[in-house]
């Protein structure tokens, strides 16, 4: 039986620089995931255009994008089970198409729909996997279904669809991956579960794990997530910091003063948008890094009412990294 | 090995209440026939009904040269003509069809493809599971057949019995692979059992007509129906070169099926 160190030598002497700076302490020599030139097409359709993505061992990076754009055909290519049709990806190394075998042995996949045996129990489940991945996993799988809160005795037929989802997650941990593909994991989760598999996630990077998570919700990549990749249309439109996504989160802010208000006093903030002011009313857009102008400039009266929202994580696609793009791949969840 | 064995080992499992139901049903089916043969054996008309039949119909029946009144004749006729190749395929084209298209209609390939089993691996193994399955039925079919037999007289050569089990099973295996072959390559578990369905339908009719249709003759060597009952083995026996086409036409099928495997996109419906 063969298992797989999780540690991989460090670069030395020199520690690996990030693009804002840092050095980080997580630096390996080889990147965990490798996209280069990424092209799929699906007949006449292009669902990925050009992806580029190189995430780091120990690295959580949350891929986000509105539905459709083309994370779970991403996560599905480095999983092996499709070809990309130009370019290449890499998993520590291996070829994703051509060493798929050997590099599935190296990664934990939770699909975009859970794939389970209808007639086969938790438990059942754990003991076929093992059985194919040649590893004992039984302990570490109920370890993880505890932390769950998984009953691994019942069918996956009758399994509630959180239930299914964390049956998913414990099949996709219970071998000590190096590497965790997780497509939306957190659907149909309760909160509760949300919380254990965020700190599941975080505990396995923390032991130099890989983690590449796709989501719709930017709130949830927020927690975890060290850097974020932005795809919209089969492009990735940005792959940033969180510090700097978080930066261009837009709010709407409504405010009633006490007073009419001059439009021109709000002149002069960055990335504000649509502002609209009608007598003591005040509505605009703004990213999160300029809420602290916009208030200081409300606050020069008295304030009746305000309130202040994050736009959903699709509106600040739209305004920052607008544009439609006909050939985005309609259904692949 | 035993993640191999593991994937032909859930697939067994997975229908033991089928199999354990295809395999009563078999030994009732034979029961049934087994019943009927005294009367039928005692009845020269049955004989004489045979004869008057247009020759192409004799030979859609396999009933080329059956003697009814013998046990051989009997069964060649009754069952290994028809109803048993019919049975056997049936099970033999569902369980390759549900191989890996199967596997995608209930959603399932995502965890089987991708926990680091190479997918040629794969379709081997749900091979080696249908083979397994099949060989389990024609040996309860060939039992059976002596066992009951042997109850009311109707006494056959299990040697003989045995070889044309052997044949009924190659013959099941052929257009199993078949369905496995289609079901690979292209995922569509719909297609992967009517197309073999299709195809034994017209192998089987082909097989009939070749003895008295002329040109259809050469064709007909082509028939897996003809491997499996053109040598007659229950008279014969077991013969080689039947056996070399059959098997060379399955391990070609698996072959197709795992290069098909292997080129496809498993993309999500």
């Amino acid at each position: 039986m063969v298992r797989f160190d999780r540690t991989t030598p460090v670069r030395a002497p020199l520690a690996h620089q990030l693009p804002d700076g840092r050095v980080s302490g997580k630096a390996r020599a080889r990147p965990a995931v490798q996209l280069r030139g990424v092209t799929k097409f699906f007949g006449s359709t292009r669902a990925l255009a050009d992806v580029d993505i190189t995430i780091d061992s120990g690295e959580v990076f949350g891929y986000l994008g509105p539905n459709g754009a083309g994370k779970s055909t991403t996560l599905r290519l480095i999983m092996g089970l499709i070809r990309p049709t130009r370019g290449s990806a890499e998993v520590l190394g291996l070829d994703c198409w051509r060493q798929a075998a050997a590099a599935q042995q190296l990664i934990g996949y939770v699909p975009g729909e859970p794939a389970l045996y209808r007639k086969l129990t938790g438990q059942q489940h754990i003991e076929y996997l093992s059985a194919l991945r040649r590893i004992a996993c039984l302990p570490r799988a109920e370890q993880l279904a505890r932390r769950l809160d998984l009953d691994l005795s019942r069918r996956a037929e009758a399994l509630s669809k959180g239930n299914k989802q964390k049956l998913a997650i414990v099949l996709a941990m219970m071998h000590d991956p190096r590497l965790l593909v997780l497509d939306e994991p957190s659907t149909g989760l309760d909160p509760f579960a949300r919380d254990a598999l965020l700190g599941l996630i975080r505990s396995h990077a923390e032991h130099g794990g890989t983690v590449l998570l796709s989501s719709h919700v930017l709130d949830e990549v927020q927690r975890i997530a060290d850097r974020v990749g932005i795809v919209r249309a089969g492009r990735l439109i940005a792959a940033e910091r969180l510090g700097e996504l978080r930066a261009t989160s837009l709010h709407h802010v409504n405010a009633r003063l006490g007073e009419p208000v001059d439009p021109a006093e709000f002149t002069g903030i960055g990335g504000i948008l649509d502002v609209w002011i009608s007598g003591v009313e005040v509505r605009m857009k703004a990213p999160q890094a300029s809420l602290d102008a916009v208030l200081g400039r409300l606050i020069r009266h008295r304030i009746e009412d305000l309130s202040c929202t994050e736009a959903d994580l699709e509106e600040t696609f739209r305004t920052f990294y607008g544009g439609t793009d006909d050939h985005v791949e309609r259904h692949q969840p | 090995m035993t993640m191999l064995s593991g994937i032909s080992r859930k697939t067994l499992r997975d229908q033991r209440f089928g199999l354990l139901g295809w395999a009563a049903g078999l030994i009732l089916l034979i029961a049934m026939y087994v019943a009927m043969w005294p009367s039928i054996r005692d009845q020269p008309s049955m004989r004489t009904l045979l004869d008057q039949m247009p020759e192409a119909l004799r030979g859609l029946f396999s009933a080329g040269g059956a003697d009814l009144s013998t046990p051989t004749g009997y069964v060649q006729v009754e069952l290994l003509a028809f109803m048993g190749p019919m049975l056997l395929l049936i099970y033999a084209i569902t369980t390759g069809a549900a191989a890996i298209a199967g596997e995608e209609e209930h959603r399932t390939a995502d965890l089987l493809l991708t926990c680091g089993v190479r997918r040629s691996d794969v379709v081997l193994h749900k091979a080696a599971a249908l083979a397994a399955g099949v060989t389990a039925l024609a040996l309860v079919t060939g039992a059976a057949l002596v066992a009951e037999g042997a109850l009311v007289g109707m006494h056959l050569p299990a040697g003989r019995v045995a070889a044309a089990m052997l044949h009924l099973a190659l013959l099941a295996l052929v257009f199993g692979s078949l369905a496995l072959a289609i079901g690979a390559t292209f995922g569509h578990a719909g297609a992967s059992r009517a197309i073999p369905a299709a195809v034994a339908v017209l192998a089987y009719v082909v097989n009939g007509l070749g003895q008295v249709i002329g040109w259809l003759r050469p064709v007909r060597k082509l028939s897996p129906f003809y491997q499996y009952l053109g040598h007659d083995p229950l008279r014969t026996g077991v013969s080689v070169a039947a056996l070399l086409v059959a098997g060379v036409t399955v391990a070609a099928l698996l072959g197709v099926a795992m290069l098909g495997v292997r080129r496809r996109d498993f993309s999500a419906q």
